[in-house]
C-alpha cells in the first residue's frame, strides 16, 4: 500500500479521536459526563501510527489518557460515550468511564488511573506469549513521568532477564501534570534502558503518523524476534492535565511549544482532508452520543456485582 | 510434631505436614493447568519456599517455577497481566510483611479489575504470603495483614490453619475462583503435622466448626485455632467446659451465620486473632454480631492478639507480646465462669514453647 493511502487511514482515525474529544469538550458543561477527562488532543498521532503498526491481535495496556489509544485500537464508539456518560450501554456499565477504557475484544487490555501500574501487566503477558509460543507481542504505553516510578525500573529489568517481547511505549509529553522533565529526571531515557540491554530509539517527530508507524513497525520486528524495545515518540498535550480547558494562563508552561507543534499537526495543516472526513465521523459521534444518551443509567441491580 | 487436634488415623487417613500439603496442592495445580505457574523470591531454590515448593522446577521446568528479582510490586503486575490473558499464577511472599511493597498492584489493580471494567477482565491468580512468628522475627518479619487486605472488596482472603485446609481450599481457589486471592500461611504451622483424610466434608472457602461445643465461642484465625484448640482440650479437662472453636479461615468472607448460631448458643466470646486487635478481625466480628443482635452477647467479649506495638525481637519482650497459652485459657474460663474462677492455668505459658523446636533463621 502507498504511503498516501495509509496516510487517509491514519488521518481518518486520528481525525476521529480529535473530533471524538472536541464533542466532549462541547458536551463537558452539560454534565452529562460527571468524571475527569484527560484528553490526547496533540497527541493523536502517537495512538494511530503505534495501532496501525501493531496486529490486530497484538495487546496494548493503557492508561487514564487512553480515548486515543481506545479509538486506534478499534474499541466501540458507542460503548464509550455510554461509559463517559455512566450508562449500562457503556463497555463496562458505567463502571470504568474515562480513565479505566478497556476493549479487550481488539486488544486493549484495560487503562488504570495509577501511573506506571499497567507496565509490568505487559510484561506479563508478553511472558504468557513467549512460554506458549505463541507470535504476539504486548505493548505498555506510558506518560514520560512514568518512568520516574520504581515499577517502570522493575518491568524492563524483568522484560530483559526474560526476553519477552514487550514494548515499552513512551508517550512523552515533556509534563506530568504541571512538573517539567529538568525537576523529575536525573536521567536520560535512552541510556537508562541501554543499560538493561534493551534497544531503544527517540522519535521526535511525534506528529507525523507515517514516522510513528513506521518506528513501530521496526520496533515492532525487533520484539516479536524476542527481545523488548523502548520506544520514545515525543509529543505536545494542548490541553490542561485534567479538564477540557487550556491552561496556558497559569504560566507554567508557555503557548510558544504547543503553538510550534500546532504548526506541524496535521490535523491542522491538513486542513482539506480534514474537511474530507468530517462530516462522515461527525454522524459517527452524533450515533454514538445518541446511543449515550438512550442508554439507561445502572442502579441496584448493577451495584455489587462483578466484585469477586 | 503432633497437635492435640490430631485425631486416630480412620480409614484413608495420613499424616501431612503443613508444608507438605502446600506442596501437594502446588504440585496438582502445575500438573491440571497447563498455563499455571509459580514464581517468587527462591521458589526454585534448595529451600523450597520452606519445603512448598522444592523440586517442583526440575519437575516443570524453569518456565513453570521460576526466582524473580526483588521486585514485588513488579511481580504482581506481572502476575495481573499474564492472568489477564489465561494464566493462572501463584506469587509467594516469604514473608508477609514483603507484600506490602506490592500493595499498589494488588489493591489498585488486582482487587478492582473485575469490578472496574464491569466484568470483562479478572485476574484469577493467588498469592501466597507467609506471616512469621518468634525467634526473633522483629517487627519486619511477623506482621500479619489480614484485616488490611479483607478490608478492600475484590480481594479473597484465606488463612489455612491446617493441612486439610490447604488440600481443600487450594485446589477450589485455583481450579475455580474468578478472582485474586491472597492467602496468609503461617511460619509457625509450616513444619507441624496434621492428620488429613480423603473426607466428603471439605474445608469451605468460608468459616467452619472446628470444635463442637456449648459454653463460650472461640472464633480463632491461623495458628491461633491451634492454641484455641489446646485451650478447649485443657479447660474441658480441668473444668469440664465445652468450648467450641469457630475457624474464621475466611478474612474476607466468613460465615456470619455460623458464628452467630455459635454465639446463640453459647452467649460467651473470646476472639484470638495473629494480629492486632484495633480495626482488625476482631472488631470486625464485633460489628457483625453487635449489628445482628447485640443479644447475641451475654456479657463483653474477650480479645486475644498481638500486643498495640511493632513486633519487639528481644525473646523476653516477645513472649508478652504474643497472646500466651495461658491467657488464652484464663479468657476462655473467665467468660465461663467469670473473674477469680480460681481454676489453676497452665504451666506451659505459650504455644511458642511448645514451638521450641522451630529456630531460624527463617
Amino acid at each position: 500500500m502507498k504511503d498516501e493511502a495509509i496516510y487517509r487511514r491514519l488521518f481518518r482515525t486520528a481525525l476521529l479521536i480529535r473530533l471524538v474529544e472536541e464533542r466532549i469538550i462541547a458536551l463537558y458543561p452539560s454534565d452529562k459526563i460527571q468524571s475527569p477527562v484527560h484528553l490526547s488532543i496533540g497527541q493523536e498521532s502517537v495512538a494511530v501510527g503505534v495501532c496501525d503498526g501493531l496486529r490486530p491481535d497484538d495487546l496494548v495496556f493503557a492508561t487514564y489518557r487512553s480515548h486515543g489509544f481506545y479509538i486506534a485500537k478499534g474499541g466501540r464508539l458507542d460503548a464509550m460515550f455510554a461509559e463517559l456518560y455512566g450508562r449500562t450501554g457503556g463497555i463496562s456499565g458505567g463502571k470504568a468511564g474515562s480513565m479505566h477504557l478497556t476493549a479487550p475484544e481488539v486488544g486493549l487490555m484495560g487503562s488504570s488511573a495509577v501511573v506506571a501500574s499497567t507496565i509490568p501487566h505487559a510484561v506479563g503477558a508478553a511472558l504468557s506469549f513467549k512460554r506458549r509460543g505463541v507470535d504476539r507481542l504486548a505493548v505498555a504505553v506510558f506518560g514520560d513521568g512514568a518512568t520516574e516510578e520504581g515499577v517502570y525500573h522493575e518491568s524492563l529489568n524483568f522484560a530483559a532477564l526474560m526476553k519477552v517481547p514487550v514494548l515499552f511505549l513512551c508517550e512523552d509529553n515533556g509534563l506530568a501534570v504541571h512538573s517539567h522533565r529538568p525537576v523529575r529526571q536525573a536521567y536520560r531515557l535512552a541510556e537508562h534502558a541501554a543499560s538493561y540491554g534493551i534497544a531503544n530509539r527517540r522519535v521526535e517527530e511525534g506528529w507525523d503518523m507515517l514516522a510513528v508507524r513506521r518506528a513501530t513497525l521496526e520496533a515492532a520486528a525487533r520484539v516479536r524476534a524476542g527481545e523488548p524495545f523502548v520506544l520514545e515518540i515525543v509529543t505536545s498535550r494542548y490541553k490542561e492535565h485534567v479538564g477540557v480547558g487550556e491552561d496556558f494562563h497559569f504560566n507554567y508552561r508557555t503557548k510558544d511549544g504547543v503553538d510550534a507543534w500546532k504548526g506541524r499537526d496535521p490535523l491542522i495543516v491538513d486542513a482539506q482532508l480534514v474537511e474530507v472526513f468530517r462530516p462522515e465521523l461527525e454522524r459517527e459521534i452524533a450515533a454514538a452520543v445518541a446511543f449515550a444518551e438512550a442508554s439507561p443509567a445502572p442502579g441496584h441491580a448493577e451495584l455489587l456485582t462483578d466484585v469477586i | 510434631m503432633s497437635i492435640a487436634t490430631v485425631k486416630p488415623i480412620s480409614q484413608g487417613a495420613r499424616i501431612l505436614s503443613y508444608a507438605g500439603a502446600l506442596l501437594e496442592t502446588m504440585d496438582a495445580a502445575l500438573a491440571s493447568h497447563a498455563n499455571a505457574f509459580i514464581m517468587g523470591q527462591g521458589v526454585d531454590d534448595f529451600k523450597g519456599i520452606f519445603g512448598s515448593t522444592t523440586g517442583l522446577a526440575e519437575k516443570y521446568g524453569a518456565a513453570r517455577v521460576f526466582d524473580v528479582p526483588l521486585m514485588e510490586e513488579g511481580m504482581t503486575g506481572v502476575a495481573i497481566g499474564a492472568a489477564l490473558v489465561g494464566d493462572y499464577p501463584i506469587t509467594t511472599h516469604i514473608r508477609a510483611d514483603f507484600s506490602f511493597l506490592a500493595m499498589n498492584q494488588i489493591i489498585n489493580l488486582a482487587s478492582k479489575y473485575r469490578y472496574m471494567f464491569g466484568g470483562l477482565m479478572s485476574c484469577p491468580m493467588l498469592i501466597r504470603i507467609v506471616v512469621g512468628r518468634s525467634w526473633g522475627q522483629g517487627a519486619q518479619h511477623s506482621q500479619s495483614p489480614q484485616a488490611t487486605f479483607a478490608h478492600y472488596p475484590g480481594l479473597t482472603v484465606v488463612m489455612p490453619s491446617s493441612s486439610q485446609a490447604i488440600l481443600d481450599m487450594y485446589p477450589a481457589i485455583i481450579n475455580r475462583h474468578p478472582g485474586p486471592v491472597i492467602s496468609i500461611e503461617h511460619r509457625l504451622l509450616y513444619n507441624l503435622d496434621f492428620t488429613v483424610s480423603p473426607s466428603e466434608k471439605r474445608v469451605p472457602l468460608t468459616s467452619y466448626v472446628a470444635r463442637e461445643g456449648s459454653d463460650v465461642t472461640v472464633v480463632a484465625t491461623s495458628v491461633m485455632v491451634l492454641e484455641a484448640l489446646r485451650a478447649a482440650q485443657y479447660v474441658q479437662d480441668e473444668a469440664g467446659i465445652s468450648a467450641e472453636i469457630v475457624d474464621l479461615n475466611s478474612i474476607s468472607h466468613p460465615d456470619w451465620d455460623l458464628v452467630a448460631a455459635s454465639l446463640a448458643k453459647t452467649g460467651r466470646l473470646v476472639i484470638a486473632d495473629t494480629s492486632w486487635l484495633e480495626y482488625g478481625v476482631a472488631a470486625e466480628v464485633c460489628r457483625q454480631l453487635v449489628v445482628r443482635d447485640p443479644r447475641l452477647l451475654r456479657q463483653p467479649p474477650a480479645m486475644l492478639g498481638m500486643a498495640p506495638a511493632p513486633c519487639p525481637t528481644a525473646k523476653s519482650l516477645e513472649d508478652i507480646y504474643y497472646p500466651s497459652q495461658h491467657e488464652t485459657v484464663d479468657a476462655i474460663l473467665t467468660q465461663v465462669k467469670g473473674e477469680g474462677h480460681g481454676i489453676a492455668l497452665p504451666v506451659e505459658r505459650s504455644m511458642t514453647e511448645g514451638y521450641k523446636r522451630f529456630r531460624g533463621p527463617f
